[in-house]
């Protein structure tokens, strides 16, 4: 990651705190949360990104701390998944909407995601990447294709066709996220075949 | 390593514990699936809200349920629904035939008592109400139809009974439509899909059979 003696970087950090002051407004909350697609696909990520930008304002002491209980990435990328798993229970989103408690944790669940995902994605290498991807995507595409078939609203608070719209953007999501994860590996194996000392199993 | 594992251990532990606690063990996986099983566990006590209709002047809901004599199907329409409130209309007029025919033999089932409740107060107004009664064949006082004039007692009920309502595409409303039994102490004890009507139905005579003369 970055040198450990490199100040903690304000930029991001001051990004970060103002995207989620952002994200918390009841204004952009209630209008991402008019619509369960925007929901799932532009609220989550984005507090992503806004946890994401909090770690690389990090100093390198905290994150070489952290990286003591995250070896290989490992505590991490489970996080993310476990994260992932119980935000596709459909209760979650409709609980969020009406208990401002379900409310606040998600906004922390999902910054941390962003927080791990940065700290373990390196960290992970090509194998515990793939093993990861294996898990999370298939689960997400299954997801998808539930919410996209399923005869009944899984949401109180959302209609069927938002519900189907959100269903099939899942599984693209899922499926392009692999084929461009896969594009990367044949690079990084193909570049190694070409540099004999380099393996391609060292972080990408 | 030991480190890594620990927390991982950790944060299996701790999702396992926040999937149980939403999904209530395994059980429910979206919002209506959890708000049936929580009100067959704890059963809901209906609010003091104020409701009028073509039958009823003016009255109190908890007090109208909860009159120690009647057990009562309930369930949330509006008049302007073109879908989901006809099946539970034909639901209910079904419903009412039973009832109607039952009274000669089972006279504990005039103890059971029909109810549509409008949630779109501004629309249904009571001449509107009774119209729309009119044309689902609904006789009172068998099956009434009641709303909820003023909107901030409305939004209590329908938060305490979660009902959701959505405002769809079309200038409909969206809801989450299900046949509601409450039981003589005004308490919402079971949720039955529309479908499921004749269960509804058997549910509360089973309740009725129970009060005390």
């Amino acid at each position: 990651m970055r040198p450990p003696d490199r100040a903690p970087r304000r930029a991001p950090l001051l990004a970060a705190v103002a995207l989620l002051l952002l994200l918390a407004l009841p204004v952009v909350r209630h209008s991402l949360e008019a619509r369960m697609t925007l929901h799932m696909l532009v609220q989550f990520p984005l507090l992503v990104w806004a946890g994401w930008l909090l770690a690389t304002a990090l100093p390198g002491e905290w994150v070489r701390r952290l990286n003591a209980f995250n070896v290989h990435g490992l505590a991490g990328l489970l996080f993310i998944a476990l994260v992932l798993a119980v935000w596709m229970v459909p209760r979650a989103l409709d609980l969020s909407l009406v208990d401002t408690r379900i409310e606040s944790a998600k906004g922390i669940a999902w910054a941390l995601v962003g927080l791990a995902l940065r700290l373990s994605w390196r960290q992970a290498g090509l194998v515990l990447q793939g093993f990861f991807l294996g898990n999370v995507l298939p689960m997400t595409a299954v997801a998808g294709y539930l919410y996209e078939n399923a005869p009944v609203r899984v949401c109180n608070a959302y209609l069927q066709d938002d519900q189907v719209q959100l269903g099939r953007t899942l599984t693209w999501l899922s499926l392009s996220i692999a084929a461009w994860w896969m594009a990367g590996m044949f690079r990084a194996l193909m570049r190694a075949e070409s540099h004999p000392g380099v393996t391609p199993f060292d972080a990408q | 390593m030991v480190r890594t594992v620990l927390v991982c251990l950790g944060l299996a532990w701790g999702s396992y514990g926040a999937a149980h606690w939403l999904t209530h063990d395994f059980s429910a996986w979206t919002a209506e699936g959890a708000r049936r099983l929580e009100v067959e566990l704890q059963p809901v006590t209906a609010p003091p809200v104020q409701v009028d209709g073509p039958h009823i002047a003016g009255g109190n809901l908890a007090r109208l349920l909860g009159d120690g004599q009647s057990v009562t199907v309930l369930d949330f329409v509006y008049t302007r629904c073109p879908s989901v409130c006809l099946s539970l209309g034909t639901a209910f007029q079904q419903m009412q035939a039973s009832l109607e025919l039952a009274h000669a033999t089972a006279p504990r089932s005039q103890r059971v008592r029909l109810m549509s409740i409008s949630f779109d107060g501004q629309h249904d107004t009571v001449p509107v109400l009774a119209d729309y009664a009119a044309r689902m064949g609904a006789r009172a006082p068998q099956w009434q139809f009641l709303r909820v004039p003023r909107a901030q007692e409305l939004a209590q009920l329908l938060a305490r009974f979660q009902v959701v309502v959505v405002p769809d595409a079309w200038g409909g409303l969206e809801h989450n439509a299900a046949i509601l039994v409450v039981d003589p102490h005004g308490r919402l004890v079971r949720i039955f899909d529309y479908g499921q009507q004749q269960l509804a139905l058997d549910f509360a005579l089973h309740l009725a059979e129970r009060i005390a003369p």
